[in-house]
């Protein structure tokens, strides 16, 4: 007799259980049943596409400490570029000639963080949907040339690019690629002088314009 | 060694101060520092900064204007000003450079034998004194006509109305805001009874969801969408775009729903018939406050001279509503909205969650529309529904463009039909007029003569010969310039225009007028939340300019007015808006007193007591609530705001076979309005140097269309030529071209049309029929 | 020669008027946020004397809510 009531009690106990899970789950499928559709598919904008790529991360980068003084400057930045907007060459040696890049270059590039074995910040790549690295991004694996060449030095745009003291400077450089500003202007490996003090504002182009839409000085104003 | 040790000092304190930010920063996330918005201005100096409102768009954000040696060197950020917390967009950190223009009018211009002839501005207030005066003895008080602006400061606004409508004693008052928020002002009356926002810019704070109506913030409202996106990255709240356009707010917002250009009527009543159908509505809310109307339907859209329209409100019960929104289903409605049905129900779901809060925004997307009163109407059905509205993070909200477009053109009334308090039609209205301005209650004219459009039609005929333009610039921003620019060159119409810079319209004026730019004198201007800011002169304006307000009043003095206009010259600001304040006494309008705005950054009317009512018609927020429930419409009779019965009509024009493009206007983040300060502005103008032409890649591929190159803009009304813009800034939907007005040398309003809105009167510059040609 | 830096609370709507005070103090560095009622303020003077006396000052201002030390050094 008192072996059926434990069993009974058991039995009790299990369709109880049962009874709670299988609610919970329903309760569980029925919330994701009224949850919103998901989103659908997105026009884009090429040239606006990144724009709010790492506003994510703003806060983060907000929190940064300000003072910090580790980590590239503007002059370590050009180093490994031809001419600004030109694709940087790849500074380190790398794991796999035969990989285009994707997964094994950003795997560090996406987000960045610090590498102790190169004792630096990883850059961010502002564009981290283009997956074939390789296409652009060489290797560098002599400091000779073959022949010497005359040209080389380009100007780089400088900083301090304001009307007004204070105002918000304009964008001195080409933004195709780079539409992600927070990419290069904010977190540690961001160099220093361009680095914002402001990440958590995340539409930039509220307050800084690019300048150069002709390519050249294209004047003030002037009525027809 | 010296120098070694103050570096040293120096880096302790720096890390100090970092240190207690860094603190600081623990006990409240988000937290900013002033001092980081003011890294690289040289602390000390003679820099004077002085306090005002930005001169640009209805935002309103406060600016601190550095003025050194009696000169404008710097603009930053108000960091008390709620509005915009220090932060500003582009045109505001740069607004001051215009004024240093080489083209900028310093001195009066009059008209001799076709060329401009400089003359000293006391001479030219006697032509126009002169001019206006004969012409009323010749032809009549309605054939002199002034157009305003919600650019006009608020003393502006008003002297202009005390002008015209008590001291002249005619209705032919009207103002550029007809063009940009008629909609919504005709919307609040027919919903509401009372004009503008019942909630503010805080809602921001508390919203889990931003709907943006045809509107992109990201460019025209940058400072609350940065606001916007502070919340959705701190908090997850979601922004949802519904749009004819992707735009830079597209690829910002959570979500971006496309739909046919106005097809939003019927998506807002199928996102009222399903929260209807899915017993979302908040029974109780409605029960208590709200009412069903109907009002004409197939109203015509204004085209032909001397339309006119009257609208016969009936009421209608729920049952009837229900039975009207069958026909906008979800399914029957994505068939021409283009909207899928299950875009459709997710809005509708958003609206009809009782646990997350909602602020609808708008601007010209749903004003700038033949049916723009309804569909003003629609969005505050969907929230009257739900019960979401007057509470914090709940309720629509109608941003605007100009600076004071609410507190002068609204407020003030510098419209045909309005008073600064009421409407001209009413007896109680012209009484209180007649009595705060001194003069006999019979000169005010009881009835309304011409809106905006009508007004440039009536130069056009030749009823109007005289007009007066200030502080704006029609032959830019008027739809179908193609006829109103040779009108208003016609010699039967005098045409004095007030401005700081030389535009399309004062190239047709007979007089111009020298203004005062915003710096250059004081005044107060009224935003978009119900904020009113005072300013004080900053700066000395260059050779004879006047203050606008002053130039009325010289005026009004030559004419034998002087008596009603009995205000100083240095203090004229602040008299008349003391005389004006007595319009708005009570707790529905209370406006705060010239001191008080003078120490603060803006304050939000009703102001009572010494506090401002940031969510009106909820008693918990509202003392002028006195129903005794927690809401109370007191714009109503009854107390009940009105929930409209509007059903969808189609557009003035269609594209056709020849004409197979729809047409949208707008602007861009870099220019405002008709771009005569912006593009002054060299930052400004080297970012955005012309207008273009946005198509849609394909319908570029179809046409053989490659970027920059040039294109013919053609509609039965004229033609545009502009360079074409593919992916650049925004992306047209396939069949629809979009291009910016600012620019006066590719006048885009020569191809619009001069449909409106039969209630509102405002035109619709979002939708007409083109074709496109490649040059 | 002590360099402080303090966080100060201040009571609503006595912003204005507590910023105007601080900014006639000498040796001070006054930073207000501008999102909240907060104000980091760095001290820096010659002797431990006047520091006491700096931070007595601070302690009458009228409006002040709460005043909390963060940090202290002593450069010499």
């Amino acid at each position: 007799m008192r072996r059926f009531f434990i069993i009974g009690i058991f039995v009790l106990l299990a369709m109880a259980a049962i009874f709670i899970w299988s609610k919970s789950y329903y309760a569980e499928k029925e919330e994701a049943y009224v949850e919103l559709p998901t989103e659908t598919e997105k026009h884009l904008i090429p040239s606006e596409m990144g724009v709010f790529e790492r506003a994510s991360f703003a806060i983060d980068y907000a929190t940064m400490d300000k003072n910090f003084t580790g980590g590239r400057s503007l002059d370590t930045y050009y180093k490994n570029r031809a001419f600004h907007g030109a694709p940087p060459s790849i500074p380190h040696p790398v794991d796999d000639e035969l990989n285009m890049g994707d997964k094994s270059c950003l795997k560090c590039h996406q987000n960045g963080g610090f590498v102790v074995k190169f004792n630096a910040y990883t850059p961010v790549v502002p564009h981290p949907e283009k997956v074939n690295c390789r296409q652009c991004h060489v290797t560098e694996n002599t400091t000779s040339l073959f022949k010497e060449t005359s040209g080389g030095v380009f100007p780089k745009p400088s900083i301090g690019n304001t009307a007004f003291v204070g105002s918000p400077p304009i964008i001195p450089h080409q933004i195709q690629l780079r539409e992600n500003c927070l990419a290069c202007h904010a977190g540690p490996a961001a160099p220093k002088e361009i680095r914002v003090t402001h990440p958590e504002r995340s539409n930039c182009r509220q307050c800084h314009v690019v300048n150069n839409k002709e390519m050249m000085d294209i004047g003030v104003f002037t009525r027809k | 060694m010296i120098q070694k040790n103050i570096d040293r000092r120096s880096f302790i304190k720096k890390m100090a101060a970092a240190a207690a930010m860094t603190a600081a920063a623990a006990m409240f996330p988000g937290i900013i520092f002033a001092s980081e918005q003011e890294d690289g201005i040289p602390k000390g100096g003679n820099l004077d900064w002085k306090k005002g409102p930005c001169r640009f768009c209805g935002v309103g954000c406060g600016i601190l204007v550095g003025v050194e040696n009696g000169k404008a060197v710097a603009v930053k950020g108000d960091p008390n000003s709620s509005v915009n917390k220090g932060l500003l967009c582009v045109k505001g950190y740069h607004q001051t450079m215009c004024i240093q223009a080489k083209d900028r009018l310093t001195h009066a211009l009059v008209k001799k034998n076709g060329s401009y002839v400089k003359t000293p501005i006391h001479e030219a207030l006697d032509i126009v004194a002169k001019k206006m005066k004969q012409t009323i003895e010749k032809n009549g008080k309605d054939s002199v006509a002034m157009y305003t602006s919600g650019q006009s400061t608020i003393p502006e606004g008003y002297i202009a109305s005390k002008l015209m409508k008590g001291a002249i004693g005619t209705n032919n008052l009207d103002c550029n805001a007809r063009l940009c928020m008629a909609s919504a002002v005709t919307g609040f009356l027919t919903s509401f009874g009372v004009d503008e926002p019942m909630g503010c810019y805080e809602d921001i704070d508390h919203a889990d969801y931003f709907i943006t109506w045809g509107n992109n913030m990201a460019e025209m409202h940058p400072v609350l969408f940065s606001r916007m996106l502070e919340q959705k990255n701190n908090r997850g709240a979601k922004i949802i775009d519904f749009t004819t356009r992707t735009t830079r707010s597209s690829m910002a917002s959570n979500k971006s729903i496309l739909f046919e250009p106005q097809t939003d009527l019927a998506v807002a009543n199928a996102i009222c018939y399903e929260i209807i159908n899915n017993g979302w509505v908040n029974k109780s809310f409605v029960e208590k406050h709200c009412n069903f109307n109907k009002g004409k339907t197939k109203i015509g859209y204004g085209v032909e001279d001397r339309f006119n329209f009257t609208d016969e409100p009936q009421k209608i019960d729920f049952e009837a509503y229900k039975t009207f929104l069958k026909d906008y289903t979800p399914e029957k409605v994505a068939k021409y909205s283009k909207v899928s049905v299950k875009d459709i129900k997710y809005l509708a779901a958003i609206y009809g969650n009782p646990n997350k809060k909602v602020v609808s925004y708008w601007c010209m997307g749903m004003n700038q529309h033949t049916r723009g009163t309804w569909m003003n109407n629609l969005v505050y059905n969907i929230h009257l529904l739900t019960g979401k509205i007057s509470m914090p993070g709940n309720g629509p909200f109608s941003l605007t463009g100009q600076p004071s477009a609410c507190g002068t053109a609204r407020e003030v009334g510098t419209f045909t039909h309005r008073l600064p308090h009421g409407e001209v039609t009413e007896e109680k209205d012209r009484r209180m007029a007649a009595k705060i301005w001194k003069v006999p209650y019979a000169n005010i004219p009881s009835k309304p003569t011409y809106h905006a459009t009508e007004m440039f039609r009536a130069v056009d005929r030749g009823d109007i010969k005289f007009i007066w333009i200030q502080a704006t610039n029609p032959l830019v921003t008027l739809p179908k310039t193609s006829r109103y620019r040779p009108a208003m060159e016609k010699d039967s119409c005098f045409v004095v225009v007030s401005d700081v810079f030389p535009t399309p319209t004062s190239d047709v004026a007979d007089v111009i007028l020298p203004a005062s730019w915003h710096i250059e004198k004081g005044g107060l201007y009224g935003n978009s939340e119900r904020r009113t800011q005072y300013w004080k002169k900053m700066v000395e304006g260059p050779g004879d300019t006047m203050p606008d307000a002053w130039m009325f009043i010289e005026v009004a003095k030559r004419m034998g007015y002087g008596k009603l206009f009995p205000y100083s010259k240095e203090n004229h600001v602040e008299e008349i808006y003391n005389e004006y304040r007595q319009f708005h006494v009570g707790a529905k309008h209370e406006m705060a007193t010239i001191e008080v705005l003078e120490k603060q950054s803006g304050i939000i009317w009703p102001y009572v007591k010494g506090k401002s009512t940031q969510w009106r018609f909820n008693a918990k927020y509202d003392p002028a609530c006195d129903n005794g429930q927690d809401f109370h419409f007191y714009g109503k009779p009854d107390g009940k705001a009105v929930i409209w019965q509007r059903p969808y009509e189609p557009a003035a024009e269609y594209p056709n076979q020849e004409y197979p493009f729809w047409l949208n206007t707008g602007r861009v983040i870099e220019h405002w309005h008709s771009g005569s300060m912006t593009r002054r502005i060299p930052v400004l103008h080297k970012a955005m140097p012309h207008s273009y032409v946005e198509l849609h890649p394909e319908d570029a591929k179809k046409y053989g269309i490659r970027n920059g190159e040039k294109v013919k803009v053609i509609s039965r009304r004229g033609s545009c030529t502009l360079p074409a813009s593919i992916n650049e800034r925004g992306l047209p939907t396939k069949g629809q071209v979009f291009v910016p007005f600012f620019d006066e040398n590719m006048m885009i309003n020569d191809v619009t049309l001069d449909a409106f809105c039969p209630i509102s009167k405002q035109p619709d510059y979002k939708k007409c029929a083109v074709k496109i040609e490649k040059v | 020669m002590p360099i402080k830096s303090y966080i100060l609370h201040f009571e609503k709507g006595q912003k204005e008027i507590l910023l105007k005070a601080l900014h006639q103090l000498e040796n001070c560095e006054v930073i207000p946020a501008q999102n909240h009622d907060v104000v980091v303020l760095v001290t820096d003077t010659a002797t431990e004397e006047t520091d006491n006396n700096l931070y007595n000052q601070l302690l009458e201002m009228k409006g002040l809510k709460h005043l909390s030390l963060v940090s202290g050094f002593d450069a010499k």
